[in-house]
């Protein structure tokens, strides 16, 4: 890139200037042998004869020089039409009479000056060597040869681009779907904060009823620290169990003020599973639901438990309550937008690999459990 | 037009314009073309055609073609030249000649008034430097002097003294020659276009091919010197020191390069050239201008033949021979192959100027039939295949095949026709390993005698082995005769070559001269060794319409 327009350098073979640049200056040298040869001839030295010159000897190989740019150039045109095949076909063949009919003129038109005929009776030499059997149908075969091959370096030339347009297409799908994927997630993301802020607004609005003005200063202080770390990645599909863990322990500061004495937080965490990947805010639909169907529903609920688990390949999240049993209704169960979201993620970012499963834990309580390909940033 | 952006319009119409510049070519006229008028300066030019490399050396050619005999014949004079009514020689160079009582010593005498074409008087030397020079030579002409004593030793090589050849200058004008046998046309064969003499400086000047930019430096001793030369072509002008100066018509030749016979024939048409000879043109069809063509034929004094050898087998019995010579279809095979150069050859000897052509032979399937069973082979049965062997160039020729084919479609006779290396040929003939043999021979004198001359020594020359007393005395006789009773001699050694068969003649060739009408002179000579000083142009050099161009 030298400059704001395109200048991309291409390669010297496929460069059709620069062959045809080439092919001009061997036609040059070429046509500078022929002058230097037939010299003696043009100036009359008397040993010499034009058929004797390689002018007259070299016909069918000048000729062949002086017809490939041809040949290359129509090839390429009727490439392009090759939809119209009988078009192409019709000229083909057309090119393929004119070339033969070329090389027999030419022939003819040796034998006129070698032998000091005049101009006139060129179609009688031709028809005395038709008549001779001096025809050659050889150019006729030859130049559909070199179609021939040119036409199939052209259409392997073809499918290799189109073998290249293929890949680059799957690698730019690939790209797309991710960034769909992130755009998803973002989507959800911001599904996710409006209500844990509904929650919150709330709690604070409780706490300034009550009067506990001290602690609702110090909850919109972590609702701030929430908010700010959630806004510094808000991009990132991914974090450590560790980083997430932060965050709920600063969403748990909250609700602490907002429950009392009554809300217990557990955490059973392998050390292992800390610098484990997970998908961002994972946990969080979850133990707000435990919190507002478990913890808020039953005043003798007071447990939560946060454990994380490494099971061969596969990391078991689980969020536990002692609140009552899940609803009969199976509507609500499933159709809570903590859920649906973090059921969906799961679904985007790992496929059949993970699994949300929400049930009671007898003899009381509910446990929900996130089963996810373990991985590390190492990994 | 256009189908597509990228096959523009121009691309249509160039494809187009030369496809019908081209189809105008094809189809241009080739009929009642116009014919060069002659150049200035070439008035009274006889031009001549020739199609192969053609250089004024008389040693360098090996094939006897009427254009180099022409050309030769024109720049140099042998010693003498053939009667062509009675084969007999006449002065040339030499004025006299006498042979020795044992035939062994030739000695001539020079004409005193021959000249070079610089004015140096022509010697007996210097025909002793030409044909020491010819003998120098690696080529296969140099057999012609191969009857001359010892020279057949000194060109292999193994006599290395120049003198020891048979031929000496005793003194400018006189020239003595030694031969290594007694021979029957020892001095018509001193006609040959290859035993001319040599001027002292020509060897140089051949060796350094000066004679392109000096061609006066080429001297010669026939009616014409060489005044221009390139690689076209040759132009002479008459010799003024040529003893027969005054009988020259002509202003002067040119030899013209041609490409090709047919090539030749449409210069002719075209009004380039005058005369082809032989006009070896394979096709019939309308000239394309009106110019009045004559077509000129004449014998060639050679004939093809069926050599039996008669030691072998059933070939011994006449009545077989006899059967396998009837047993031939000469027209319908040369309508088949003969490409209208060859005629059915009836006798040995074909006709020549001063002697018509016998009609000695004919051909009878059923009589051939009767014969093969008188013989003891009904239908061929228990006829063994008899073995024809030929030389691998042989390969392309249609005739043996033919010929064997009639054999065996009528007679039931088979052959196995063998194509070996000609060093495995020689060895096989000198063995007498074969049955027939198909082998042409050309004559080097226009003579009947020199046609026969090969059953005089029939272990050395005759692939027959028919040793027959009766035949080398006729022609023993013959040769010590001259006029109409060597003629009428030679006619019954001919008559009784045929009647016992050991050969069987198959096709004489007809060569074809083409020339313009207003070339006059022109006469038949079986040998093609016309001379050119006896034509000249009639004063008609232009076009003259013909109501029948056709050739």
């Amino acid at each position: 890139m030298i400059d704001g327009h395109a200048s991309v350098r291409i390669p010297f073979w496929r460069n059709p200037r620069a062959w045809l640049l080439l092919w001009a200056a061997a036609t040059a040298g070429l046509v500078a042998v022929l002058i230097w040869d037939a010299w003696p001839w043009l100036h009359g030295v008397p040993q010499a004869a034009f058929r004797y010159t390689k002018l007259n000897r070299w016909p069918i190989e000048c000729l062949w020089w002086l017809l490939l740019p041809v040949v290359f150039v129509l090839q390429s045109n009727l490439t392009m039409v090759d939809r119209r095949w009988p078009w192409t076909l019709a000229l083909h063949g057309l090119m393929a009479v004119i070339v033969t009919a070329l090389f027999i003129a030419l022939a003819g038109v040796r034998m006129l000056v070698a032998n000091h005929l005049p101009a006139e009776f060129l179609p009688a030499v031709i028809s005395d060597l038709r008549a001779l059997g001096g025809w050659s149908y050889t150019p006729a075969l030859i130049y559909l040869l070199l179609i021939f091959a040119l036409y199939a370096v052209s259409f392997y030339r073809e499918w290799r681009a189109g073998q290249r347009l293929t890949s680059e297409l799957q690698v730019a799908n690939a790209q797309l779907e991710t960034r769909l994927v992130r755009a998803s997630l973002d989507a959800l993301k911001m599904q996710l904060h409006p209500h844990f802020l509904f929650n919150t607004l709330n709690s604070i609005t409780g706490l300034i009823r009550k009067g506990r003005t001290r602690e609702a200063e110090d909850v919109v202080a972590g609702l701030g620290e929430l908010l700010r770390r959630s806004l510094e990645h808000r991009q990132e599909a991914m974090e450590t169990l560790g980083e997430g863990l932060v965050f709920l322990r600063r969403y748990f500061d909250i609700e602490c003020i907002r429950f009392q004495d009554r809300l217990k937080v557990e955490y059973d965490i392998e050390p292992k599973c800390l610098r484990a990947l997970v998908p961002s805010l994972v946990l969080q639909p979850l133990v707000e639901n435990a919190m507002k169907h478990g913890i808020s529903k039953d005043a003798n609920a007071r447990l939560l438990r946060i454990s994380a688990a490494r099971d061969g390949t596969r990391l078991i999240l689980t969020v536990y309550n002692d609140g009552p049993p899940l609803p009969k209704d199976d509507a609500t169960l499933n159709n809570g937008i903590g859920v649906q979201n973090t059921t969906a993620r799961l679904h985007m970012l790992y496929g059949d690999e993970a699994r949300l499963r929400l049930r009671d834990q007898p003899p009381s309580g509910v446990r929900a459990e996130v089963i996810l390909p373990f991985q590390t940033n190492t990994s | 037009m256009t189908t597509n952006s990228r096959f523009h319009w121009w691309t249509s119409l160039a494809l187009l314009g030369a496809g019908a510049l081209l189809a105008l070519v094809f189809c241009g006229r080739r009929t009642g073309l116009a014919v060069r008028a002659r150049g200035s300066g070439e008035d009274n030019i006889l031009r001549v055609a020739y199609t192969q490399d053609l250089r004024p050396d008389p040693h360098e050619w090996s094939l006897p073609l009427p254009t180099y005999n022409h050309f030769m014949l024109s720049l140099w004079e042998p010693l003498v030249e053939c009667d062509l009514a009675t084969g007999q020689p006449q002065p040339a160079a030499a004025e006299s000649w006498e042979l020795s009582s044992d035939g062994l010593t030739l000695t001539l005498k020079l004409r005193p008034d021959g000249r070079w074409s610089n004015g140096d008087r022509v010697t007996a030397g210097d025909f002793v430097r030409g044909w020491r020079r010819l003998l120098r030579r690696n080529i296969d002409v140099a057999q012609t002097l191969f009857f001359l004593k010892n020279a057949e030793a000194f060109n292999q090589g193994r006599i290395k003294d120049p003198l020891a050849v048979g031929v000496q200058a005793v003194d400018d004008l006189t020239l003595r020659v030694e031969l290594a046998q007694a021979r029957t046309n020892v001095v018509a064969e001193l006609a040959n276009p290859l035993l001319v003499p040599l001027h002292a400086s020509t060897e140089g000047v051949l060796a350094e091919a000066s004679y392109y930019r000096a061609p006066e430096r080429l001297h010669t001793n026939g009616p014409f010197r060489l005044v221009a030369a390139d690689a076209d072509g040759y132009r002479m002008e008459p010799s003024e020191y040529f003893h027969g100066r005054g009988g020259i018509r002509l202003a002067g030749v040119r030899f013209v390069r041609a490409d090709s016979f047919w090539l030749a024939r449409l210069m002719v048409a075209a009004g380039v050239i005058d005369l082809v000879s032989p006009a070896l043109n394979p096709l019939d069809r309308p000239l394309p201008t009106h110019r009045s063509i004559a077509r000129k034929h004449e014998l060639v004094l050679g004939v093809s033949s069926l050599d039996f050898n008669v030691t072998r087998g059933p070939l011994r019995d006449l009545r077989v021979r006899r059967a396998l010579a009837l047993a031939l279809n000469r027209t319908e095979t040369i309508r088949q192959f003969g490409q209208g150069r060859l005629v059915p050859a009836w006798s040995w000897v074909p006709g020549m100027p001063g002697r018509e052509g016998l009609n000695l032979l004919y051909e009878d399937a059923a009589e051939a039939r009767r014969l093969l069973a008188d013989a003891g082979y009904p239908g061929g049965r228990g006829f063994p295949v008899l073995n024809m062997a030929l030389t691998i160039q042989s390969k392309s020729d249609p005739f043996p095949s033919a010929w064997t084919e009639s054999w065996f479609q009528l007679l039931g006779i088979r052959t196995h026709i063998s194509y070996e290396p000609m060093d495995l040929l020689a060895r096989r003939l000198t063995a007498g390993d074969y049955d027939v043999l198909y082998g042409a021979l050309l004559a080097t004198v226009p003579d009947a005698a020199d046609m026969m001359s090969g059953f005089l020594w029939p272990q050395e020359y005759s692939n027959t082995k028919w040793n027959d007393k009766e035949m080398i005395c006729l022609l023993n006789q013959a040769n010590a005769k001259t006029g109409a009773e060597r003629a009428a001699i030679l006619e019954q050694a001919e008559r009784r070559l045929v009647a016992a068969l050991p050969t069987v003649p198959v096709t004489f060739t007809r060569r074809e001269a083409l020339m313009a009408s207003e070339v006059q002179g022109w006469y038949q000579d079986p040998l093609g060794r016309q001379s050119i000083e006896h034509l000249w142009l009639a004063q008609s050099p232009a076009a003259t319409l013909s109501p029948e161009p056709k050739l």
